[in-house]
């Protein structure tokens, strides 16, 4: 009894809350799955809940701990959809084994998430040049790229022409019983980015975030971090698109077009840059207000979902970030709340380990402008001189 | 003398992106924000347009500016302006939940259908084989004359020297007695006027207009404004041309054409690789 | 007190904005009931809000226009009929929740989607739990794939092979042109089979696309500006903005030649066709400016009852017309035979009564296809869930 007290008190709750959490819903989930007593529009929103999750989580690491904002995931998530699709149609073609089976989607998944991921690394190579929006904009460019290909590429699959606008045709996984993988898989996502962060190396990656030439200097591999946080991003983003491929029958490239990038950006930032668990949860709450919005507003009244949408996002952008409002936030903080009824998370330093405060972190984008003395001298500035000497 | 057609066109298509690419520019050189709400400014002023037209499109065409000035003014300061001191990320999601606004609210009062907006039919020069409408005439000359009076206003007015040195360095022009919240409402009214104008041309090359008709030539001229080097006036002008004649070209050859997107973004991303901060962007050195 | 002003406006604003909104919101005076037990519930999902609104949104008027025509006629022997249609936005990603949804409510048959890449989704579900659909607008050939789906439109390959029969028949020797939507399953999978059914002696054809939300079409005139015929298996919001490129550089006696697509191209707010001078017409089974027959009567209700400036009809709400008046004389038709229908019947039973009936010898009299003496037209399907009903050749307008 004192051993498991005293194993108890080790656990780190801050980051373990996420995997008990996470872990206790799926269980609770399962047994009503089995019992029966869950709909299939709930099914259908989990799924999408895990998903989106995954997503959320991997965006994260790149846009919230290394800085840097990206715009093109849905490329990523693009490619993961695509390969793994064809890899399950060709298993199932070729009479290897039933293409919505288990197996055949972690075979499916390794491969999808193999090649996003080397387009991860395709991406972070002009991250070591470009900055700040630049970067942006060609992240965005990938996802365009990536899209545009796949709707007019067609494929050759057991005798069949696929492909093209009408996308691939791929085998879809029991619905009952999907979204339990998609549990395993936030869990493994979870685990992998957390740790990663966690870990020396994503203290590099942090430090890069918060200045890349002081980072530099203290003997950081620069390009080693940029190019793994690019890498691991993009292959959970591949992986968030095999599963797609096996939630859905049809996978057609016009799905991943820059408004599911912009989607997925908005999960991060609501949930507060560089911060793991509120990626967890702002992906979550979006998601749902989405879907149930759409369930909700049905026939002349749909035209109000995108309204309500866009009113949410913008106050709760506002009361989350302006700095008119910190003293407001301050009194009535979800975390203190939170911390109020379940003190017995609490660690001992409190929250403010290495999480710093999150309400104002400065990104990659307003670092350059803090930190960036310009040595060219401005044409506007010249000119004075110019004058003086006259 | 196909080419030459298609240049001609080129030529028209990337003044209507240069005009937008230039109000992008302003607001991103300024304000220092990803304005994904652009494009759909245009679109109000489109449809600002179609509202007096049957009255007197001279008259449509002043309220729409002004209408797009009130807009634009109006948007900064309910979304934009509470976050200012704020991570620039906030900024980009509530820019992107006024262009949600924008576009549905735009349905709910005019219906999904497009609308056409025949504002005048001024005909078109023709010399030998090439006809050139007066519309691409008008819509070059007066993006041409636009950045040239922008540079001008920045570089000899007080107010442009001011938005000069808010866009250099924040703190210390507010130090100098800028008034910082006057010179970024400014920046707002001058992007959002140039986008009405962009509307306004695009309507005379297509005279139609639809809710979500703002998000390409959003993204179109945010393409343009990077290719040039953003913050830069001429910058934005000749992204803007460039991207157009690259469209117009790609969309002249079949086999080419599905691809026209993925080409334009291919084109932009080699050049920044060459050139990080746009063709005639601004270099930064950092020091420590 | 400041910031307690400030909280006081901004409330004060965010109130101000609403106001628009809920005032535009007013619905209109048509009364559709909402699911309940005593109902036979008829649900679809559709693009209600984005670039594809307006087919959506004209599928919607015009099914609740019928169901609630059924519903003052007294419905099925005293049952009404209620109708629920939830938006998709054109998205296959956002089907399985509308579906489940409707399903959930209550939903016992299905108009199914109204567009194409959705429907791919909503088969698949919907055989799973055989549910019956018939999709007015949704053409892909792989829509009615299994036994529970029908089609009230011509599916693609169809109106390929029937557009290319007309070419080899009436415009030999003849240059093809062809502009299409390189991104949209509609248009690419009508051109294919076209060019496949097309006689050799046509030689190739001149192609130009365009893709997406674009609308600037100055440099594709240029490529097809030689041709005789255009065909065009577009819709009729993009077409129209290639025939405004066009005006002066297509050939004034050339031919634009359309699918149902096009359909609605004439309707368009502020623009005038007549500005057009190349001939326009389409092969289809529906005109939106019909003057003769049943399609009159109902184009006059749908104008009457809805703003049509705002919400223009179009071949898509006429099928949805048909797709609810034919489903209610199957179900006549069935309870004839001493089926027992109501409220409480179960989406599966129901998917199993109309299905005999649709594959059955089932003929159904309605506004879409080419009207015969009563004004008509007769329509049936075939074992597979094609449509069986004849297509007509419009002209929107002559060459000037």
């Amino acid at each position: 009894m004192e051993k498991l007290k005293s194993l108890f008190k080790k656990i780190k709750w801050k980051y373990a809350v996420n995997y008990v959490a996470i872990g206790a819903i799926a269980l609770v989930l399962t047994a009503l799955t089995m019992s029966g007593g869950i709909k299939q529009s709930d099914l259908f929103l989990l799924e999408k809940i895990t998903m989106n999750i995954i997503l959320a989580v991997s965006l994260s690491l790149v846009v919230g701990f290394l800085g840097e904002l990206s715009l093109g995931h849905a490329g990523f998530m693009c490619v993961g959809a695509y390969f793994g699709g064809i890899t399950s149609m060709l298993l199932e073609s070729s009479g290897i084994m039933a293409g919505d089976g288990v197996l055949s989607f972690v075979i499916s998944m390794v491969v999808g998430a193999a090649v996003a991921g080397v387009c991860g690394f395709i991406i972070g190579l002009p991250a070591l040049r470009l900055r700040g929006d630049y970067l942006a904009i060609v992240t965005l460019a990938f996802g365009e790229i990536v899209k545009t290909i796949f709707q007019n590429v067609t494929f050759e699959i057991g005798g069949k022409t696929v492909g093209g606008p009408i996308g691939i045709r791929t085998p879809r996984f029991d619905k009952q019983y999907f979204f339990i993988i998609g549990f395993v898989l936030v869990l493994i996502a979870i685990a992998v980015i957390q740790n990663l962060i966690r870990s020396k190396h994503g203290r590099a990656i942090t430090a890069i975030r918060d200045n890349e030439i002081a980072a530099k200097a203290t003997g950081i591999n620069v390009t080693k971090y940029k190019l793994c946080g690019f890498i691991v991003s993009a292959v959970f983003a591949g992986i968030a698109g095999v599963m797609y491929s096996f939630a859905n029958s049809n996978v057609t490239a016009s799905v991943f077009d820059y408004n599911k990038s912009i989607e997925i950006l908005v999960m991060v930032v609501l949930g507060g840059m560089g911060n793991i668990s509120g990626a967890i949860i702002s992906a979550t709450f979006i998601t749902f207000l989405d879907v149930r919005l759409q369930s909700v507003l049905t026939g002349d009244l749909a035209v109000l979902n995108d309204m309500i949408y866009a009113l949410v996002l913008i106050l709760v952008v506002i009361y989350n970030n302006a700095p008119a409002l910190r003293p407001f936030r301050e009194k009535y903080n979800a975390r203190k709340l939170l911390s109020r009824f379940f003190g017995f998370f609490r660690n001992k330093h409190g929250y403010a380990d290495d999480e710093g405060k999150w309400d104002r972190v400065p990104t990659k984008i307003d670092m350059d402008e803090l930190l960036s003395v310009d040595v060219i001298v401005n044409e506007s500035v010249q000119k004075p001189d110019k004058e003086e000497k006259k | 003398m196909d080419f030459l057609i298609t240049l001609v066109n080129g030529l028209s298509l990337g003044g209507i992106y240069a005009m937008i690419a230039l109000g992008y520019t302003m607001v991103y050189g300024i304000a220092k924000m990803l304005n994904f709400a652009h494009g759909d400014i245009i679109m109000v002023g489109g449809y600002a347009i179609l509202v007096f037209l049957s009255v007197n499109p001279i008259l449509a065409i002043v309220f729409s500016v002004l209408f797009c000035i009130g807009l634009g003014i109006a948007v900064e300061k309910a979304a934009y302006k509470p976050l200012r001191g704020a991570s620039p990320l906030a900024v980009l999601i509530t820019a992107i939940g006024v262009s949600y606004f924008l576009q549905s609210l735009a349905q709910i009062i005019f219906g999904a259908s497009p609308k056409y907006v025949i504002i005048a039919d001024l005909g078109s020069l023709v010399i030998g084989e090439v006809s050139i409408s007066y519309g691409t005439i008008i819509t070059l000359a007066c993006s041409i004359v636009i950045m040239i009076a922008l540079t001008l206003f920045v570089k000899l007015t007080k107010t442009g020297r001011a938005m000069i040195a808010v866009s250099e360095d924040k703190d210390a022009a507010r130090l100098m007695g800028v008034n910082i919240d006057h010179i970024i409402m400014i920046t707002f009214a001058i992007g959002s006027a140039l986008a009405s104008l962009a509307g306004l041309f695009s309507l005379l090359r297509v005279p139609t207009i639809m809710p979500t008709y703002g998000a390409l030539p959003g993204i179109k001229a945010f393409t343009a404004a990077v290719i040039g080097g953003i913050g830069s006036i001429p910058g934005a002008m000749l992204g803007g041309i460039l991207l157009g004649v690259v469209e117009c070209v790609c969309n002249s050859i079949p086999t080419v054409a599905p691809y026209t997107m993925a080409i334009e973004f291919a084109i932009l991303i080699v050049i920044l690789l060459v050139k990080p901060t746009g063709i005639l962007g601004k270099k930064r050195r950092e020091k420590v | 007190m400041k910031t307690t002003f400030k909280k006081v406006l901004c409330l004060v604003l965010t109130l101000a904005l609403m106001v628009p909104v809920l005032a535009a919101c007013k619905s209109d005076e048509l009364e559709v009931p909402s699911f309940s037990d005593s109902t036979i519930k008829i649900g679809l999902t559709g693009p209600l809000t984005g670039g594809t609104a307006v087919y959506g949104t004209a599928v919607y008027n015009s099914a609740k226009l019928a169901v609630s025509e059924i519903n003052e006629a007294g419905g099925l022997d005293g049952i009404m009929f209620s109708l629920e249609m939830i938006d998709d936005q054109h998205k296959p990603e956002l089907v399985a929740n509308s579906y489940a949804t409707l399903l959930e409510k209550g939903m016992q048959i299905s108009l199914g989607t109204v567009t194409t890449a959705p429907g791919l989704e909503f088969k698949e579900l919907s055989y799973e739990d055989n549910v019956f659909f018939l999709t007015p607008s949704a053409t892909g050939d792989a829509i009615p794939e299994y036994a529970n789906g029908f089609q009230m439109c011509f599916a693609d390959s169809n109106q390929g092979t029937a557009s290319a029969v007309y070419f080899n028949e009436n415009y030999q020797g003849k240059k093809v042109g062809a502009f299409y939507k390189s991104d949209d399953e509609y248009s690419t999978g009508i051109l294919a089979k076209f060019e496949e059914s097309l006689d050799d002696s046509f030689g190739s054809i001149v192609k130009a696309s365009f893709k997406g939300e674009e609308s600037d079409f100055n440099q594709q005139v240029q490529a097809l500006k030689d041709c005789d015929i255009i065909f065009m298996p577009i819709y009729y919001t993009p077409a129209s903005q290639f025939m405004t490129a066009g005006k002066s550089v297509i050939k004034a006696n050339a031919v634009y030649f359309g699918c149902d697509g096009l359909d609605g191209v004439d309707a368009i707010d502020g623009f005038d066709i007549n500005s057009v001078p190349q001939e326009v017409s389409y092969l289809s089974h529906f005109n939106s400016n019909a003057t003769t027959g049943a399609a009159a009567d109902f184009i006059k209700k749908y104008n009457e009852t809805f703003d049509s400036e705002k919400e223009p009809l179009n071949q898509f709400g006429a099928a949805a017309y048909d797709c609810v008046y034919a489903i209610f004389e199957a179900l006549k038709a069935a309870k004839a035979e001493g089926k027992n229908i109501d409220g409480s019947t179960s989406a599966s039973e129901m998917c199993e009564i109309l299905k005999a009936q649709f594959t059955g010898n089932f003929e159904y009299h309605g506004i879409t296809g080419k009207p015969e003496a009563d004004g008509k037209s007769s329509i049936s399907w075939t074992e597979n869930g094609f449509v069986n009903k004849e297509a007509v050749k419009y002209i929107v307008k002559e060459a000037n």
